[in-house]
Order: structure tokens, then sequence, then C-alpha cells
């Protein structure tokens, strides 16, 4: 039987996620699954399952994100430090992480040896967040995998407003209602949503690379536009989702 | 060890009301206490208070008006200041001046509505300014009051509000002698706003030190600078993260811990020490002199980190904060800011942002 050394649980707002690593530091295993509501008892009984398959007998437990409040761990640690362990374990370098998550949205400047040294988030407002396409996408009734798809195809891009997230998408709606073709406004929604994360980015200011952790960064029309924005080539895990929990299992190594 | 009780504000208004004096509402930020209490008048902050429900005071306000006047204005309309003989509003922002001017033209509340101006900027001219605004109030207070306190009895209090001020500095100076959590020590450092000097100073007396001065070990010493500590869950969090606040920049403690003043003439050692006293946005004191003072409070108090807790809107703190961080990043000090609004509880976003800066600072990240 395999033995860990460490878990990391990600508890997010919209997903959860949970790695395991060996003492080589490596990942053996990952899993993604919606939150239920009762968070406490889904993580008891990954836990369960995942000791089923593998030795975890000393393996540290570190839980981050909002939900880790519930859980039972070793150490909780925030995301902030987490995503920036995860993305800094993984490219090996410093600079400037963008973690785009569920509902927030967190920059981070890390330095050559791995800690960070400033970051913002996003802390009042989910404009330009991963919610901020799911809710058009749910009300269009578009799978969230289709959108980016939908706006890499589209030809032109009509403007929306990234006030917020909510107004957002009533804006869709009137803008599809004047005739807009559903690809453009598509696009527009991904350029405002950019537009918002670019400011953040802006704000601490760049420091390259450029590299992004978070579920929303699995979209290749914001993984774009961010370039676009920003004149950087993003650099970008294999998985960026797990980033942050592979931070938490780094950091409890 | 015991918690220490501290009255609270309604136990000390009816205390001070049935010993006879009278009481007086104080809208923040400066104001001289002493010239209240020479004429028997028990001066009572209002700041905010915060958790007021602020739908009536809405009905005046533009909704970029802080949450501080808020409240304010929704505690009187909703008979919050019936104790109170006067109210005095001193014009430290645009927002509190609209206040008192809403008082006067609109509100028109039975009890006087005194105002005060503030100068801006360390001089002669704002020390001669305000000397005439105290006497102007002064004129006021006789007014309302029917009484005249002498030049003595004047100086009398002003010599004691100047003891207290070294009392304050003097347990600030101890704060890593306390074995108090950060929510206990300033509980006791905002009572001020409420007591009497005598029972103030008790109140330091009795407030436990211990050594070693090194604070709580493992904690990183946070500075907090902003205009009040509410939601004082701030503090919790703080602690709870790891961290110690060490000291303040804070308008309603550490920005009027006054000095001494010179003068022999009472108004004018009154507007001394309220013009020199700490560097404070809302006094226009330059980017330099208050960067310098919170650069010489990291540096005295061994603090790695300021967080910047503004009242939302909060104009004057928000003018100078960027050109602040950017003069604290220079010279090492890691800074957070964080927007507060006195009645909402802390969002679990900016529990994370406290959470986060104190592994930061900590170099767990």
């Amino acid at each position: 039987m395999k033995v860990l050394k460490s878990l990391g649980i990600d508890a997010g707002s919209t997903t959860l996620k949970i790695v395991g690593l060996d003492e080589e530091r490596q990942i053996v295993f990952s899993i993604v699954e919606e939150p239920d509501p009762k968070i406490e008892e889904q993580v008891d009984a990954l836990l369960r399952e995942i000791g089923t398959r593998y030795d975890t007998a000393s393996a540290k437990v570190v839980a981050t994100g909002y939900g880790s409040n519930l859980l039972r761990a070793d150490e909780k640690i925030t995301e902030i430090s987490c995503h920036a362990r995860g993305i800094y374990e993984y490219f090996k370098t410093g600079g400037t992480a963008v973690d785009i998550g569920g509902q927030d949205n967190k920059v981070m400047l890390i330095s050559e040896n791995g800690k960070v040294i400033d970051f913002m988030m996003n802390d009042k407002c989910a404009s330009g967040t991963g919610r901020f396409l799911e809710n058009t996408a749910w009300r269009l009734k578009i799978p969230i995998e289709k959108m980016a798809d939908l706006a890499l195809k589209s030809d032109g891009e009509v403007p929306i407003s990234s006030t917020c997230a909510v107004f957002a998408e009533s804006e869709v709606i009137s803008q599809l209602s004047r005739g807009h073709k559903l690809a453009h406004v598509i696009k527009g929604l991904h350029r405002a949503m950019v537009k918002r994360i670019g400011g953040m980015i802006y704000a601490i200011g760049i420091r390259p690379p450029l590299m992004l952790s978070g579920g929303v960064a699995k979209n290749r029309m914001v993984v774009q536009m961010i370039e676009e924005e920003t004149g950087e080539t993003v650099l970008l895990p294999e998985d960026p989702q797990i980033i942050g929990a592979y931070g938490a299992a780094v950091l409890g190594l | 060890m015991p918690p220490i009780k501290i009255p609270s504000r309604k136990e000390v208004i009816q205390r001070e009301k049935s010993s006879g004096k009278d009481v007086a509402a104080i809208y923040p930020i400066h104001y001289p206490r002493e010239l209240f209490r020479a004429f028997d008048v028990h001066p009572v902050e209002v700041w905010g208070p915060p958790g007021v429900d602020t739908k009536m005071g809405s009905a005046h306000l533009q909704s970029y008006i802080c949450s501080v006047v808020q409240s304010g204005l929704s505690f009187y309309l909703e008979g919050g200041l019936k104790e109170v003989k006067l109210i005095l509003v001193p014009h430290c922002c645009d927002s509190l001046q609209g206040l008192g001017s809403i008082f006067k033209d609109f509100v028109k509340p039975g009890q006087e509505v005194l105002t005060l101006y503030i100068p801006r900027g360390i001089t002669e001219e704002s020390v001669r300014f305000l000397s005439d605004e105290i006497e102007k109030l002064y004129k006021s207070l006789a007014r309302v009051t029917g009484r005249a306190p002498a030049r003595e009895r004047l100086m009398e209090e002003i010599l004691l509000e100047e003891e207290t001020d070294a009392l304050v500095k003097d347990f600030y100076a101890g704060r890593k002698k306390t074995p108090l959590s950060s929510r206990e020590f300033y509980a006791i450092i905002r009572a001020r706003e409420y007591l009497p000097p005598r029972d103030y100073a008790r109140l330091l007396q009795i407030a436990p030190r211990q050594s070693p001065e090194s604070g709580p070990p493992g904690r990183v010493g946070i500075i907090v600078s902003g205009l009040l500590p509410e939601p004082m869950e701030i503090l919790d969090v703080i602690d709870e993260a790891g961290g110690f606040v060490v000291a303040d920049d804070l308008a309603c403690c550490m920005r009027r811990v006054y000095g001494k003043g010179a003068a022999e003439n009472p108004f004018k050692r009154m507007a001394e020490r309220i013009v020199q006293g700490p560097p404070d946005s809302t006094k226009g004191g330059s980017v330099d002199e208050i960067s310098v003072s919170l650069t010489g409070l990291t540096e005295a108090t061994g603090a790695r980190g300021v967080i910047f807790y503004n009242v939302k809107f909060c104009e004057p703190e928000d003018f100078y904060r960027p050109m602040l961080k950017k003069r604290l990043q220079n010279k090492g000090i890691k800074t957070l800011t964080l927007e507060a609004d006195i009645n909402q509880p802390l969002s679990q976003q900016a529990i994370t942002r406290v959470r986060a800066f104190i592994e930061m600072l900590k170099g767990e990240a």
C-alpha cells in the first residue's frame, strides 16, 4: 500500500479538492467534487475511502478554503498561502500568481524563495470571479465548459459591464434581446471578467512570470484574454484547479 | 486573571447625571474634553455607535457617506441622545460638517448643537485659529449652561487631561507587558470616550501588567491604522491568527493622546494640545509627518506590519493611504488594507486576508 505523507484539502466555495502527496512530494491522487452542504461529512467519507487505498497513518492533513473551519485537520492555512506555495512548487519560480476561484480572485507576488511578498483579494464583490460566468451560463442553459468554446470561436465582442455579477446576467439577456449574437455577448462577458482581474493584477504590480491557478484558469478564453490584457505569457499548470489543495499538501510536508 | 469590570456608557451617563452634571454627546474626532468638564458637562463620545439600524439616517445622507456618520445621525433619530443636554459636532471631515448642518438646519434637535472647526496643519496660525474656536465654544457653553468657569478652573481641568494623556502614553508604552488580548486592551483604551478622567486613571492603574516586555511569544506585532477598530471582532481575528496589536494609529485612540501645552492662556493651551498632537489626516497632517510617525511607531514597538483598517468612504484616510502604503513599503514595512463598515460584521474574505497577512509576516507562506 502506497504511503501518503501529506493530504491537502481545499474546501472552496464551489468545489472541494483533495490532493495526496508521497514522500517524494509527488502527487499520488487528486479529487475534485462539488461540495455538499455538510462538507465535514463529505470530507470524512472521502478520507475514509482514501484510507482504504493508501497508508495515511503518518499523513499530515492541511485544510484551506472557506469550508476549512468545519474540517478536522492538523493545520489550517489560508488559500492565499496555499495557492502561492502550490504555484511555486509547481513552476519552481517566483513571480505573480493569479488564482481565479469560484467566488474570489487572489493575486499574489511570490519571491524567488517562494514566500508571499504581497497579495490582493476581492472582498466586497464577486464580479470577475468564476461565479460571474457561471451565473450567465446557468441563465442561458449553456454548460459552463462550453462558454470558452463559444467565446473563442466568436468573430465579434459586445461590451458587458463588469460592475456586478448579478447585473451582468440581466445585461446579457438585454444584449441578446437587442439582437446581438450569443457568441459575441459571451466573449464580451469574458472580457468584462478579465478586465476586473487585470485591474487587480495591475494594482499590485506584475512581477513576471504570470502564473494562473484555480478552476477558472481551465477556461482557455480567460487565459488568452489575460495574456492580451497584460502582455505577459501565462504559465498554466496541467490542472490549475487543484493547485490550492496541492499547496496545502506541500505545506504539510 | 479576572476580567476588568469597565462600566458601560449608559451606567456612566446615569451616574454623572444623578451627580448633577449635564451630559454632552460629542461626535468624532478632536475636541477639548477639558473645556466641557470645566463647565461640569460630562462629554460622552458618539463614534457611530456601531450596530445601529441606519435606515433613518440614510434617508438624509448620500450612499457614499461613511457608516460612522450614517450611524451617528440614525442614533439620534432613534432617540439615542435623549439623555444629553447638548451635541458637539467637530468639523473633522466634510461628512461630519454635513452632519452638523443637517442637525442645525433640518433635524433641529431639542438640544443645542454646537460645532467646532478644526484647522489643518501644525502652524502658529492653526493654533491661533483653534484657540479662537475654543473660545467661541466656551461662550456657547456659558450660554447653554449659565456657567462661566474662571481661568483657574479651566487650567485645573487642562492639567488633569494632560496627566491622563501621560498615563495613557505610559499604558501604551507597556503594551507588551500587558497580558491582555488586543480586544481587552482596546476596551480599556476606548473607555476614555466616556469615563471621567479620575475613573479612567484608576482603570489604567488596575489594568494588569507583567514581565517580560516581549509580548506573547511567537506572535507578530501589528499596528492598526484608521479611524476606529469597529467591529472590534477585527482585534480577535488578529489575535487568533497569531498577531498582537502592539500600538495603533487610530483616530479614536492614539491620535488623540495629546502632549502638554505650553501657553498660559487656557484657550491657546487647549488648541496647542490638539494642533500639536499626533499627525492625523483629519487635521491635515502631511504625508511626511504621518509616514514618519507610523515608521517610528513600527520601529519602537517591533511591529512587523501595518493594517490600514479604513471605514469605507472615509475620504481623509483614503486620500493618504496610497502614499503611506508606498512610503512604508519602501521602508520594508508590509501593509494590508481592509475596508470596514461599523454596522456590518467582518466578511469571511476580510478574515482570510488578515490571516494571510499574518502568515505572510511570519514567513510561513
